[in-house]
């Protein structure tokens, strides 16, 4: 049965207008953003601004990736010239350094996150075991309480305990904001498994490590993606605790230091907003690439309420 | 079968490393915390830290400026959540529709919730920027807007922008609850209405409204307990200015105890936000799940 044309046409003309509006809304800040990291300095400081760049350069990113072979002295401190683009601010070295941390610590949070969670997670979705729902209830909980509030215990404890500046201590701390999470979702998707999988293996003589590993994570690649790659955003996306909990320069993560330059003056815009735009694209990247299996995981528990 | 039988025990082995870590960093933190809230713990005089009982959280009521503070994370609160929600069923009823494109939008959804806060910051810092920002440029070129304004140095709106910054990242993953949510509802109830002669905006208060409730709820109490705890923004685009204009609770404790490095306030400070999120929590909880 076709529908009289003029619904549908109602109707196409008010999906193009609302998908205009969302792109514009959604798309629109972060156009801006990679068009004025395109610009150079005296490009990006001319009113009426430009929208697009006029000559679009990637002079912004060389010098990101370039920085830490220039060694900043009292002489030549001064010779790029803010106008040209060439000038970078003196924390410009710091960022490559701070991107491996970053990555260094998204990847550990990921993997030993995924280790801690499935194996809790099984544990509470399978084993029929006493103090089932007080753990569960206990990992939840935990996740009440506001980062803010949970900075100054953490920072007096690793402070008595050495370990500020130590990446290890920020790994840790990360796996106990996204565990929880993590837990929940891999429990909602272990319970979606059919329960006779799990006799079967059982009368087959499968011990719960056989169980988890034969039959459960084969069955749940799409959550463990998910769990990944949730785990790795969080990590590189957190700022608070890494502004609290690391201090010098050589253990600081990728949004401490663009923190740094948005608050220094005399920092280019160019080069701040090229900074934020490399800091964009490994977790949008990686958002479009798993989209599927993030929405499936971030919505897991919604749907039962 | 035995007290502890192989199912309990490997439970235990399996529970045991998460059980750990957030005993470390979660449990025992908010624990210590509770103790130094106790204590007058001043950090430019470490061998002082006499205990002084509930006189912080009494101090803190005293102190004119928490309750700017909780003026200021009121509204912002409101603001972000009200909107949030709004545009997160504005955004659900869009992709819920089949049409060319969909896939394509559903994806860029995931940008802003990808968008590290920092970068979130520093993007509309930029926008906003007084001289070479995009609002100026724009609403002057449209002809809404005589001259430049200093956005964020007007404090009548310094809170809604700012929260305008927070809405952005967090509405995609309101709104995909709020997809899920409707991906739920059967189409036997719409086909049902149209029967009934239900026009379609009849159809959206009569049967979409009433089906979203779970959906909604969730959002709001989540956002709630989001928002109330915004933090980032707050240091990266104002300190809390101009003047004390987004002056919140979480930018009170940051600088309570990392620029006045008093410890024992600011823990007490850190107790009341997290107890009032957790009844306002369960408050939304509670109240919505009774009337709707």
């Amino acid at each position: 049965m076709k529908k009289p044309l003029a619904p549908r046409v109602t109707r196409a003309i008010l999906l193009t207008l609302f998908s205009a509006l969302f792109v514009l809304y959604v798309a629109g800040p972060v156009a801006w953003l990679v068009s004025s990291s395109l610009q150079s300095e005296a490009e990006i400081t001319r009113v009426p601004p430009n929208w697009l760049p006029q000559n679009p350069s990637i002079a912004n990113f060389e010098a990101i990736f370039s920085a830490a072979d220039r060694v900043v002295t009292y002489e030549n401190r001064r010779q790029g010239e803010a106008l040209t683009s060439s000038f970078l601010p003196s924390g410009a070295a710091n960022l490559l350094p701070a991107m491996r941390n970053s990555l260094v610590i998204g990847l550990w949070v990921a993997a030993l996150n995924l280790l801690l969670s499935v194996t809790a997670a099984y544990a509470i979705a399978v084993i029929d075991f006493r103090g089932r729902r007080a753990t569960l209830y206990t990992v939840l909980a935990t996740r009440v309480v506001p980062d803010i509030a949970l900075v100054v215990p953490l920072f007096l404890v690793i402070r008595n305990l050495g370990l500020i500046n130590s990446l290890g201590a920020l790994v840790v701390t990360y796996l106990a904001i996204t565990v929880p999470f993590t837990i929940f979702i891999l429990i909602s998707y272990f319970e979606g498994i059919p329960r006779d999988l799990y006799r079967a293996a059982r009368i087959d003589g499968c011990g719960h490590g056989r169980a988890l590993w034969h039959v459960y994570l084969p069955l749940s690649l799409p959550a463990l993606v998910a769990s990944l790659t949730f785990a790795f955003l969080t990590s590189w996306n957190e700022f608070v605790f890494a502004l609290v909990l690391t201090q010098n320069v050589a253990a600081q993560t990728l949004p401490i230091i663009i923190s740094g330059f948005i608050m220094d003056f005399t920092t280019s815009f160019s080069f701040v907003n090229a900074a934020g735009v490399i800091a964009i694209i490994p977790p949008v990247l990686m958002a479009v690439v798993f989209q599927r299996y993030i929405v499936s995981g971030l919505t897991a528990g919604a749907v039962k309420g | 079968m035995t007290r502890f039988g192989y199912d309990e025990r490997s439970a235990a082995l399996l529970v045991f490393p998460v059980l750990a870590v957030l005993l470390v960093v979660a449990a025992f933190p908010i624990i210590y915390s509770f103790w130094v809230s106790l204590h007058d713990i001043v950090l430019t005089r470490p061998l002082r830290r006499p205990f002084v009982g509930f006189d912080n959280y009494l101090r803190i009521f005293d102190d004119a400026r928490f309750w700017t503070a909780v003026a200021r994370t009121t509204v912002y609160t409101l603001v972000c959540v009200a909107v949030t929600t709004f545009l997160a069923v504005l955004v659900a009823l869009l992709l819920n529709e089949v049409f060319p494109g969909q896939r394509l939008l559903s994806a860029l959804l995931l940008v802003p919730w990808a968008t590290p806060s920092v970068v979130n910051g520093l993007m509309w810092k930029w926008i906003y920027d007084p001289t070479y920002g995009l609002l100026n440029g724009l609403l002057v070129q449209v002809g809404l807007l005589e001259r430049y304004r200093v956005w964020l140095g007007d404090p009548d709106i310094t809170l809604l922008l700012i929260a305008n910054a927070a809405i952005w990242k967090q509405m995609p993953l309101a709104a995909l609850l709020m997809i899920v949510t409707m991906k739920a509802i059967p189409e036997d109830l719409y086909r049902a209405a149209r029967v009934d002669g239900a026009n379609i905006w009849q159809r959206f208060v009569h049967v979409t409204l009433p089906a979203l409730r779970p959906g909604l709820m969730l959002v709001l109490v989540y956002e709630t307990m989001i928002s109330i705890r915004h933090f980032d923004l707050f240091l990266i685009m104002t300190q809390g200015g101009p003047g004390d204009a987004s002056f919140t609770l979480s930018w009170l404790i940051y600088v309570e105890t990392f620029r006045s490095l008093r410890f024992g306030t600011g823990a007490a400070m850190s107790y009341v936000l997290a107890i009032t999120t957790f009844a306002l929590s369960w408050a939304v909880i509670r109240f919505l799940g009774k009337r709707i």
